[in-house]
């Protein structure tokens, strides 16, 4: 009973945690499809994150439609918010031409 | 362009001017109707030429306007291109090639790291990592690194729901990809039996928050490891931690743990990780016989905790971990014995000199384990040749200090060669 008593706690703390997440900050997935975000913006988080963990990669590498689960991807590893990371894409699919 | 345009203007009109002197002269003198005709026929000419001017003008707007259709027009195949439901593969490989002190080379290090990615809109997505590795036998291992749903419930939050690598600390979540870590091997107890879990199955909430000064969080619950031990004249001891992503939890008691990471300026990040619960022993290996047996001991403490940074200025990439795992001590159940510490920490540098591609590389890891003969001090040194920012050469260097009956080799060369897409 302790036991079964300890693990609702445990996941009693991460609803809490979910609820604050999802509750207080009450940011809506945007309804646009795909987000547009701020080039220039985009271009500073590129030079000052990608590097933290590995080498720039080149926005050449991939089409536009790779570059929003890349960067989608990266927003979970490396802790983008949902702006930042629309931001990012949009800088590598501007400059990938 | 319509600077040069201007220019050709005022030529054109000096031309005409010019032009228009010598009628003036041959008109011989002073007849006013005559110089009126003439300064009507300027006048027309001035007219053409400013028309002329006006036509170029108005075609290099339309120049103009194209660039601009052009990329409106790039924008709209682009989003015509991307439909709801997105799925791209990326991932690693490498392979490799080692010599140790006293044995023979061998080409090794084949493993084969595909990631799927399914992503619904900005809402969810489907991420999975396969390892594919050739193993000394010829048999070919197959494991699931990692499969989660990801739901991206807001801009500062991402639920992800499956088997995910442990957010306790960096490396293994951020840095053990072969074309990311800068070494051909992880530090000792960074690998999938030392001091830092690698994986779990639960739920996790994770994501970021700030824009000047930027944090990264993740909190889990999970099912939490299983522990090795192993019996030797009657007595046992624990063995091991297996953190690899159970998909049961034999002893009922989950684990709670998270990363906080601080990025105060650009170039620098710091973070704190910590998990706690409860472990079992489920394995015993008696040593006298060579066999094992599958047992359930009693739940013991299990807690960790984690310190990172990471620092970049220009070329040069500093950065450093420590993980600390406790198990507690059981002294009743089947594998009854003290408790027991891993520890392990290490430093790295890299400087990458552009104009050549080159990149020296020096680590020290320092591992501690409860067992004298997996203790290891190790100097790593190496130098990468990077092909493009994706596709990497590696030679490693390795010094270990080890104690008296340790497997690990005293020195060993390293060859690998990376490729992450």
């Amino acid at each position: 009973m302790k036991k079964q008593m300890t693990n609702i706690y445990r996941v009693m703390t991460l609803s809490v945690l979910l609820g604050a997440g999802s509750g207080f900050f009450q940011t809506a997935v945007a309804a646009e499809w795909p987000v547009k975000g701020d080039f220039v913006k985009g271009a500073q988080l590129w030079v000052e994150n990608c590097n933290r963990c590995h080498s720039y990669r080149d926005p050449q590498e991939l089409r536009d439609d790779q570059w929003i689960t890349t960067i989608y991807h990266m927003r979970i590893r490396a802790g983008f918010t949902g702006q930042q990371a629309r931001d990012l894409v949009t800088f590598m699919q501007k400059s990938n031409k | 362009m319509k600077k040069r345009d201007n220019t050709i203007l005022r030529k054109a009109v000096m031309a005409v001017v010019i032009g228009a002197f010598p009628l003036t002269s041959m008109a011989g003198g002073s007849d006013y109707d005559v110089l009126q005709d003439q300064v009507k026929v300027l006048q027309q000419q001035l007219e053409r030429v400013q028309k002329a001017l006006k036509e170029i003008e108005t075609k290099s707007a339309s120049k103009q306007d194209m660039e601009t259709a052009k990329s409106e027009f790039r924008e709209e195949i682009s989003n015509a291109m991307t439909p709801n439901t997105l799925v791209h593969l990326a991932g690693y490989a490498n392979v490799g090639y080692d010599s140790e002190a006293g044995k023979d080379g061998s080409f090794n290090a084949i493993q084969f790291s595909p990631i799927l990615h399914y992503q619904y809109k900005d809402i969810f997505m489907l991420e999975a990592e396969l390892e594919f590795k050739a193993e000394a036998d010829g048999e070919t291992e197959v494991e699931m690194e990692y499969m989660s749903i990801d739901w991206f419930m807001n801009d500062y939050s991402i639920l992800v729901a499956g088997k995910f690598l442990s957010p306790i600390g960096t490396f293994r979540q951020n840095l053990h990809p072969s074309w990311i870590n800068k070494m051909a091997d992880a530090p000792p107890g960074f690998g999938h039996d030392g001091a830092a879990p690698t994986s779990d199955v639960g739920l996790q909430v994770r994501g970021g928050f700030g824009e000047k000064v930027r944090s990264n969080y993740a909190v889990y619950v999970a099912n939490g490891p299983e522990l090795n031990a192993a019996s030797e004249d009657g007595e046992f001891e624990l063995e091991g931690i297996m953190a690899e992503g159970f998909s049961t939890d034999v002893d009922g008691e989950k684990t709670i743990g998270g990363r906080y990471g601080i990025i105060p300026m650009a170039g620098l990040e710091i973070g704190l990780s910590a998990a706690t619960g409860k472990a079992a022993v489920t394995n015993i290996v008696d040593e006298d016989a060579g066999t094992s047996m599958s047992v359930l001991g009693n739940s013991r403490s299990y807690d960790v905790f984690g310190a990172d940074f990471s620092w970049q200025r220009k070329a040069l990439d500093f950065r450093g971990e420590y993980i600390q795992t406790k198990i507690g001590e059981d002294l009743t159940g089947p594998g009854a014995s003290e408790g027991a510490d891993w520890k392990t920490w290490y430093l790295q540098a890299a400087y990458m000199i552009p104009s050549v591609s080159l990149e020296p590389v020096l680590r020290y890891t320092d591992f501690d384990s409860p067992h004298a003969s997996e203790d290891v001090k190790q100097w790593s040194a190496g130098l990468n040749y990077h092909f493009s920012n994706h596709l990497i050469a590696k030679l490693n260097y390795q010094s270990n200090d080890v104690n008296k009956g340790s497997r690990i080799p005293e020195n060993k060369w390293l060859v690998q060669l990376a490729y992450g897409f």
